[in-house]
């Protein structure tokens, strides 16, 4: 296992939440935020940040759309 | 590859020989077809055309123009890969062919070459409050704000954003959607979190969810 600091630990933090980091560099980085607060408060935050906007981005379509979709397609074919 | 994607899709344009009332046998079994694949994949669609044009009518039209290209491209679609990420991609396109052109928005152009400190401090605003204090704040802010600060970030911010955060997508896909390489990716989903995190505290102390231990201090 790599020692990793505190600035490339805050630098790959999406990278780590969004799993797109090899194994290895993941294992390296959650055994820094086990013993390192200030990343780890930096973490939790971008964790917080990505639940605020999850929870804001829920709007559903309109129940008619599917079915605007699709007699658009119809038209669209048979005129 | 996309560019039989580019003509705009009307119904006035499509052949008007076969003026047959039903659409043949053939057309209603692609109908069918698209409808049972693509349709249940409308409440991602709608989500990321709200996230493009920023209202809900304008998002509706989206959603319905990139469909009716989708569908005359089905042909090309390869079963088996990944469905919502080409019909996302058909959106791309569909917007910035469509409603780019009408408006150009002043908030583009150059932002990928914009330095790190020019999007502003998260730290600096936020010195001032705990991080205990901006983790309830974001928990608590009204979704409205939240929705408000990801419209006032630059598109290309945003629906990295949007893409990477609530719909999950991988960056090689985010890539792929949004016709950039995955480097672009990471920089714009590090630069629009950042933005956002930004306006959401400026937004947070404004509205008083987020009080500044030491206001007074401020300058």
């Amino acid at each position: 296992m790599a020692e990793i600091d505190c600035e490339e630990t805050k630098a790959l933090v999406h990278e780590y939440l969004h799993n797109e980091l090899k194994p290895e560099a993941q294992q390296d980085i959650t055994a820094h935020l086990a013993l390192c607060d200030s990343c780890e408060e930096e973490y939790d935050l971008e964790v917080y940040l990505n639940k605020a906007i999850t929870r804001s981005c829920d709007e559903a379509p309109p129940e008619k759309l599917a079915e605007k979709v699709l007699d658009y397609i119809r038209k669209s074919q048979s005129h | 590859m996309l560019t039989v994607l580019d003509q705009p899709v009307s119904p006035r344009l499509v052949d008007s020989e076969a003026m047959t009332t039903k659409p043949d046998k053939a057309t209603e079994d692609k109908i069918r077809d698209f409808e049972q694949q693509a349709l249940p994949l409308m409440p991602q669609l709608y989500g990321a055309a709200l996230r493009w044009t920023r209202n809900p009518s304008d998002a509706e039209d989206l959603v319905q123009e990139a469909m009716a290209k989708a569908f005359v491209a089905w042909g090309q679609y390869q079963q088996g890969t990944n469905l919502k990420a080409w019909l996302y991609r058909i959106m791309t396109n569909t917007h910035i062919n469509s409603y780019n052109k009408k408006a150009k928005d002043p908030s583009k152009g150059g932002l990928d070459d914009l330095e790190d400190w020019q999007l502003g401090d998260a730290k600096s605003l936020t010195a001032t409050t705990s991080r205990s204090a901006e983790l309830e704040a974001l928990d608590n802010l009204p979704s409205e704000i939240i929705r408000k600060s990801l419209r006032e970030i630059p598109e290309e911010f945003r629906m990295v954003v949007y893409y990477a955060v609530v719909d999950g997508l991988p960056y090689a896909e985010i890539a792929e959607v949004m016709g950039t390489p995955v480097g672009t990716v990471m920089s714009r989903l590090h630069r629009g979190k950042k933005l956002l995190r930004v306006l959401l505290a400026e937004y947070a102390i404004e509205q008083g969810y987020l009080v500044p231990e030491s206001a007074t201090e401020k300058s």
